[in-house]
């Protein structure tokens, strides 16, 4: 299973969406585990990104991703109370390394917590991404400003399943000899067959014309019902973020006591950026009558 | 008379670091709108050729060029890749080297916005060359989904999209199954037909290419050595006695005397019907014979015992399989893509557990599969295996040679003798050692694995090449949905066949089991002598 979701078109709203508009709506998303770190308003994001994840039919990509990032997150939720020494309430008195003492405090273990699942909900943003926004329409769009560094983010994405299944070709072959070689010689000649067909491929680039590349001429796209929907949705995420920083909620100060707004301003902002997500998702759809001769 | 799409005088080229040219004094002219075939056997010069006119060499490969080549006008010695894109499409043996992006439709529609080409002009081309090859339905598909056959079309789509006048093919079929491959040509041929695309094809599976083809360039150590139609090509490689070049139904009809050497199928069943040597009608098929084989009582040297490979969430590949494979036997595991060949292999070899039934074996069981290259791992062949398999390779002397460096068949040699180690393996396993191989090399690979059934191993090629397997094999497994379902000599499941049946069988209908050249001559030959005897 491919822990990173790639794309397959669907149906949805957001697949269907201008790549441009799709980006901006999950880069709002992502906005909020930036700029918050309440768990309130962690939680409601995380919660708009797996509705929206079920709305675009996305469900198992979502799964696979979270495989990713649960290892991630528990890593920072371990490593934060261990490096960091801030905190009034001492949990474990530790050790004393080059005359530093590493204690545990609640403080650092909480803030830690919230590290990880700040981890969690920019993955998971980045998997819907990742899922749904068709990278070759975010190339076209991105050409316009560098055309041969967005070609080789895509050569190089394309390029990464085709080498991990040469290395696995290569570690069955492996196998299959009688006296099995060392792994930096398997690894070793790995990386001569990567750069074999990275050859390949800038052959046969030059011989579709990567050097006489001009700059795109991008034809005007009317807005659809879809691009306005999942741009409002957008606007509507950022505005609640702005207004959340305005109204100063969803704070939070770890150190040198905890403590953190879970009031009635952050519970609204909470529930609200989920309704606020699913709303390109909601409403009528085309259907296709069947056509007869 | 139109001007030459490519024109060579006295073209010459050689690599960086080489001491033979790879092409010398090569002249050559391919008119506008023409099918050319290109042959010759491997390192022959047909791939510098086409990287030549594609102006890959010398500007990407470095190199020392002399003499002239023109393509669409332009010098190749001046004009680089990018420009001689204007005029000609290329299109080489990996589709998954040269297809960059990740969707269908953007990728025949790169090539167009890199030339700067408006959006409304790019969508319509991209219709058009989509329709032409019968891709439409794939454009909205994702690139990694698609099969080697659905992905070498659109890289042919993506190499036609801006209509090229000249269309470079290094050996396109090499990767894909007979029926790709078969339909890939046909592509071409109506290319020609309909668009006028001048056609430069570089294969080594001549027969099937010939009856598409208006001309034959065969070179032979970069010159070129004949340059004539099909019919010329043909009568030229029988009388010189170049018998790679020569199809199996040219060979079979020059070892009956009959001339002239037909170019297809078609052709030679006409030859034959005029002569009065046909059956009047394709035969029945004869119901090839399913699981006939019965036991000897010589220990099995590798038996699979109702193996089954179900996949969590997908497929299942293997149904129940049994096979027993005798000490010195020669089998070949034929089936269509995908029906489970290569499963069976890796389940032999124990590089996959089956999910239920046994894999029974003593000693080493080697097996090759299909990238030699991803075998060979050191810096010098010598590293490789010792001088005792470097000699059985036929590499000896080439202890310090880096095995990248080595021919396709070269490196092929030394990663069997890898597998090998130097032993007695009890069974050796093939999946598909013939593709993109030449004759000569065939019979080379057919002569070493004849030794080691010799010795003793058991020998189960996994191959698409009927050919092959009716000359080299004792006894042929047919896969059929996971499951065997023919099993037995080559001429019993390979004559009264369609798809896995030898050119022959299908110029003569599989009448008595004529599998090879000289089997469907001496068959021809006794219906010339029952006609003398009846006149």
């Amino acid at each position: 299973m491919r822990l990173i979701p790639s794309y397959r078109p669907r149906a949805s709203a957001l697949h269907t969406a201008r790549a441009g508009v799709a980006a901006a709506f999950c880069a709002a998303l992502a906005l909020i585990p930036m700029l918050f770190d309440n768990p309130l308003l962690l939680a409601g994001t995380l919660a708009a990104i797996l509705l929206a994840g079920a709305a675009a039919g996305v469900r198992s990509e979502m799964a696979a991703a979270a495989r990713l990032a649960m290892p991630l997150a528990i890593l920072v939720m371990v490593v934060n109370p261990l490096v960091s020494q801030e905190g009034d309430t001492l949990l474990v008195r530790g050790w004393v390394i080059l005359g530093h003492h590493f204690d545990v405090t609640l403080e650092a273990l909480a803030y830690g917590i919230l590290g990880g699942f700040r981890v969690i909900v920019l993955i998971m943003a980045f998997a819907l991404y990742s899922a749904c926004i068709d990278p070759d329409e975010m190339l076209r769009a991105l050409r316009r400003v560098s055309h041969r560094s967005a070609l080789t983010a895509t050569l190089a994405t394309r390029l990464v399943p085709v080498l991990a299944r040469d290395a696995r070709r290569r570690s069955d072959a492996a196998r299959c000899r009688p006296d099995p070689p060392g792994r930096a010689a398997v690894a070793k000649a790995a990386l001569t067959g990567a750069l074999d067909r990275a050859l390949d491929a800038a052959a046969a680039l030059e011989v579709r014309g990567y050097a006489r590349a001009t700059h795109l001429s991008e034809a005007r796209r009317p807005w659809s019902r879809q691009d306005m929907a999942v741009a409002c949705a957008t606007a509507g995420i950022v505005a609640l973020a702005v207004l959340t920083l305005f109204m100063g909620a969803g704070s939070v100060v770890a150190y040198p006591r905890f403590q953190m707004a879970m009031g009635l301003p952050e519970i609204m902002l909470a529930a609200a950026i989920p309704a606020v997500a699913l709303l390109p998702f909601a409403g009528r759809s085309g259907s296709l009558g069947v056509a007869r001769a | 008379m139109p001007d030459p799409v490519l024109q060579a005088q006295g073209f010459g080229y050689t690599y960086p670091g080489r001491p033979v040219p790879a092409l010398a004094d090569l002249s050559l002219a391919i008119e506008p709108g023409t099918f050319t075939l290109l042959a010759g056997e491997s390192g022959s010069g047909k791939s510098t050729l086409l990287r030549a006119a594609a102006g890959l060499v010398p500007h990407f490969h470095g190199g020392v060029a002399s003499g002239e080549l023109n393509v669409g006008g332009l010098d190749v010695r001046d004009n680089g890749p990018s420009e001689l894109s204007a005029v000609c499409g290329s299109l080489f043996q990996d589709p998954e080297s040269q297809v960059v992006m990740g969707g269908v439709r953007a990728e025949i529609s790169l090539g167009l916005e890199q030339a700067g080409q408006s959006p409304a002009a790019v969508a319509r081309a991209v219709e058009e060359a989509s329709l032409a090859l019968g891709v439409a339905p794939l454009l909205d598909r994702r690139t990694d989904s698609l099969s080697g056959g659905e992905l070498q079309r659109i890289a042919l789509a993506a190499a036609i999209v801006g209509r090229p006048r000249l269309l470079l093919l290094d050996e396109p079929t090499a990767q894909l199954d007979p029926v790709a491959g078969d339909e890939l040509i046909w592509l071409l041929r109506r290319l020609n037909e309909e668009w006028g695309t001048s056609v430069l094809l570089a294969e080594h599976r001549l027969e099937r290419c010939l009856g598409a083809a208006d001309r034959v360039v065969a070179l032979e150590a970069g010159r070129v050595v004949c340059d004539g139609t099909p019919h010329e090509f043909l009568a030229w490689a029988d009388a010189g006695g170049r018998e790679s070049f020569v199809t199996p139904v040219g060979r079979m009809f020059s070892l009956a005397g009959l001339a002239p050497l037909p170019t297809s199928v078609k052709e030679a069943r006409t030859q034959l019907q005029a002569a009065g040597l046909d059956q009047g009608g394709p035969a029945q098929p004869a119901a090839p014979p399913a699981h006939s084989r019965s036991r000897s009582r010589a220990k099995p040297a590798l038996e699979l015992k109702k193996v089954w490979c179900e996949i969590q969430d997908g497929p299942t590949v293997l149904r129940g399989i049994d096979l027993v494979l005798e000490p010195g036997e020669r089998v070949v595991l034929m089936g269509r893509n995908g029906v489970g060949k290569s499963t069976l292999l890796r389940h032999a070899k124990g590089l996959d557990k089956p999910t239920r039934g046994k894999v029974l074996s003593e000693g080493w069981i080697a097996l090759l599969m299909q990238n030699p290259g991803d075998y060979l791992v050191h810096d010098e062949a010598g590293q490789e295996v010792p001088p005792a398999g470097l000699a059985a390779a036929g590499l000896a002397g080439h202890e310090l040679d880096n095995p990248r460096d080595l021919s396709g068949g070269e490196r092929q040699r030394l990663a069997l003798e890898v597998v090998l180690g130097g032993g007695s393996p009890t069974a050796v396993l093939l999946d598909e050692p013939t593709r993109g191989m030449d004759a000569l090399r065939k019979r080379a690979l057919a002569e070493r694995l004849n030794g080691l059934a010799a010795a003793g191993a058991a020998v189960l090629v996994a191959t698409h090449d009927t050919a092959f397997a009716a000359d080299f094999a004792d006894r042929v497994v047919l896969l059929g949905s996971g499951t065997v379902i023919a099993d037995g000599s080559p001429s019993a499941v390979l004559a009264g066949g369609w798809y896995f049946a030898t050119e022959v069988a299908r110029v003569l209908d599989g009448a008595e089991g004529a599998l090879t050249p000289e089997q469907g001559a001496a068959l021809i030959q006794r219906r010339i002598t029952a006609a003398g005897a009846v006149t």
